[in-house]
């Protein structure tokens, strides 16, 4: 494949009247020798002899591209970063939302934990019931458990919601969350950034006795 | 056709033959049969506290290998005529024992007693196992301590998961007793609640037993402390066993002690 690339001179016109275009280019016809005339309007089989009688290159009804000016680059440019800066937004926004940040597979359980039981689990998992202490949970995802968790749990998803005693041995993602932190009824514990958050999410009851 | 219990507790020394012993006899005294099976071979200890040591001929496991009959290895209580127990061998070891074998001497122990009550050992190796494997249902038996617990809840896993019945998509049922509480160090938070226990277990309530002396006087001399009238240990055990015969008897709160009472309403004319 051959390819040349080149900048041509154009000389742009609308025929309204023939006869004044052809006086036109009686006296002128010397000037766009080396131009490529572009004609927009109606073009009669008169003035297309009179073109070739001069030799002029021509095209009919055609929109050439046009160059824009430094400053409209500038302005485009300038769009499209803050296009990308909102939609960098909307998605940390999406990130931010647990519900997205499931994964597949989730198991619902509804059994203790006893102890001595060893759960390996690739996926998330529901738990509605206890895990006692000398019980362990491995999951690769999302963990939720809405009773007491004595054991120990290694978790290496995005998030955990869980409430644990002192007595428990949690690790996320390699690192060991002190269940003093997580003594609150429901805790939300994730990962943002490289680093693990923890929030309540139900705060402990008092107990006025 | 008669109910087989298993007597478990994972952790030894937290009164699984004391129990056996007292509610054996307790429900022959409520007038039902019950036999008692030492399942701990190795170690028997059952026949001491039942005061029949000398009594032994043969044992379960001679009447296993067809060396004896039932009949002939099956020895009576002195106090109660409906209590009957069946020894397990000292000299030997846990290994003799085989599923079939088992079940065929439970079989035919159920045949001829309302109660058959196995005395499981301690732990939850293969002697564990076979205890468990043709119960009906289970007696656990714990201490308010952890680490008593924690091996009464790795017990009843394994009991969840290698039953017979369970195999067999029915469930066990599973009892517990709290034994040996003291009401003050529940009081002044040193010793486990019994509701806490009861949250970590999630198994139903049989009864509470209270610490008592009169517990090990009372194995030593071979006279279940459920003959002794006094004995608070004693009056725990009938509740319990009228509870195993089906008699409606309401829960005593042996966590309050009395001298916390009698100093709370000392305390209002104060």
């Amino acid at each position: 494949m051959k390819n040349n690339q080149y900048s041509v001179k154009v000389f742009e016109t609308t025929i309204n009247d023939e006869e004044q275009f052809i006086a036109f280019f009686d006296s002128n016809h010397a000037l766009f020798q080396d131009h490529l005339i572009v004609i927009h309007g109606d073009l009669s089989p008169r003035i297309e002899e009179y073109l070739e009688f001069r030799s002029l290159k021509y095209i009919h009804n055609v929109a050439l591209p046009k160059g824009r000016s430094r400053k409209a680059l500038e302005e485009e440019l300038l769009l499209r970063e803050r296009e990308c800066a909102i939609s960098m937004q909307i998605a940390e926004a999406k990130l931010e939302k647990l519900s997205t940040r499931l994964q597949n597979n989730l198991m619902v359980m509804d059994t203790m934990v006893r102890s001595g039981r060893e759960l390996s689990i690739d996926g998330d998992l529901l738990l509605l019931n206890r895990v006692n202490s000398g019980a362990t949970i491995n999951i690769s995802g999302n963990l939720i458990i809405t009773k007491l968790v004595e054991g120990a749990i290694r978790c290496n998803g995005n998030f955990m919601l869980l409430t644990a005693s002192p007595k428990a041995n949690i690790i996320f993602h390699g690192v060991e969350v002190e269940s003093e932190l997580l003594e609150n009824k429901l805790n939300r514990v994730e990962l943002k950034n490289n680093e693990i958050i923890i929030t309540p999410v139900l705060e402990k009851e008092i107990s006025w006795a | 056709m008669g109910i087989v219990i298993a007597v478990i507790s994972g952790k030894g020394g937290v009164g699984k033959t004391t129990a056996t012993a007292n509610l054996g006899l307790g429900i022959g005294l409520n007038g039902k049969k019950c036999v008692v099976v030492d399942f701990d071979i190795g170690q028997r200890n059952l026949d001491m506290i039942l005061g029949l040591e000398n009594r032994v001929v043969y044992d379960m496991v001679q009447v296993m290998d067809e060396e004896a009959t039932v009949k002939q290895a099956l020895i009576k209580s002195k106090v109660s005529e409906n209590l009957f127990f069946l020894a397990a061998s000292q000299s030997k070891d846990k290994s003799v024992l085989k599923s079939d074998k088992v079940q065929k001497l439970i079989n035919s122990l159920k045949k001829d007693f309302d109660f058959v009550i196995l005395d499981a050992p301690a732990g939850i190796e293969s002697g564990y196992e076979h205890t468990i494997e043709f119960a009906d249902a289970a007696i656990v038996v714990v201490n308010p301590e952890v680490s008593s617990i924690r091996d009464a809840d790795r017990a009843i896993g394994i009991l969840d998961s290698k039953s017979d019945k369970v195999k067999n998509g029915e469930d066990v049922a599973k009892y517990l007793i709290i034994n040996r509480i003291v009401a003050d160090m529940v009081e002044s938070g040193e010793m486990l609640k019994s509701d806490d226990i009861l949250e970590i277990l999630n198994i139903k309530l049989l009864g509470k037993v209270p610490e008592d002396k009169g517990v090990i006087d009372a194995s030593n001399q071979g006279k279940p402390v459920i003959l002794d009238k006094k004995s608070i240990a004693g009056q725990a055990y009938v509740r319990i066993s009228g509870r195993l015969c089906g008699q409606q008897v309401d829960m005593k709160d042996i966590e309050i002690s009395d001298s916390g009472l009698f100093q709370k309403i000392v305390g209002m004319f104060k």
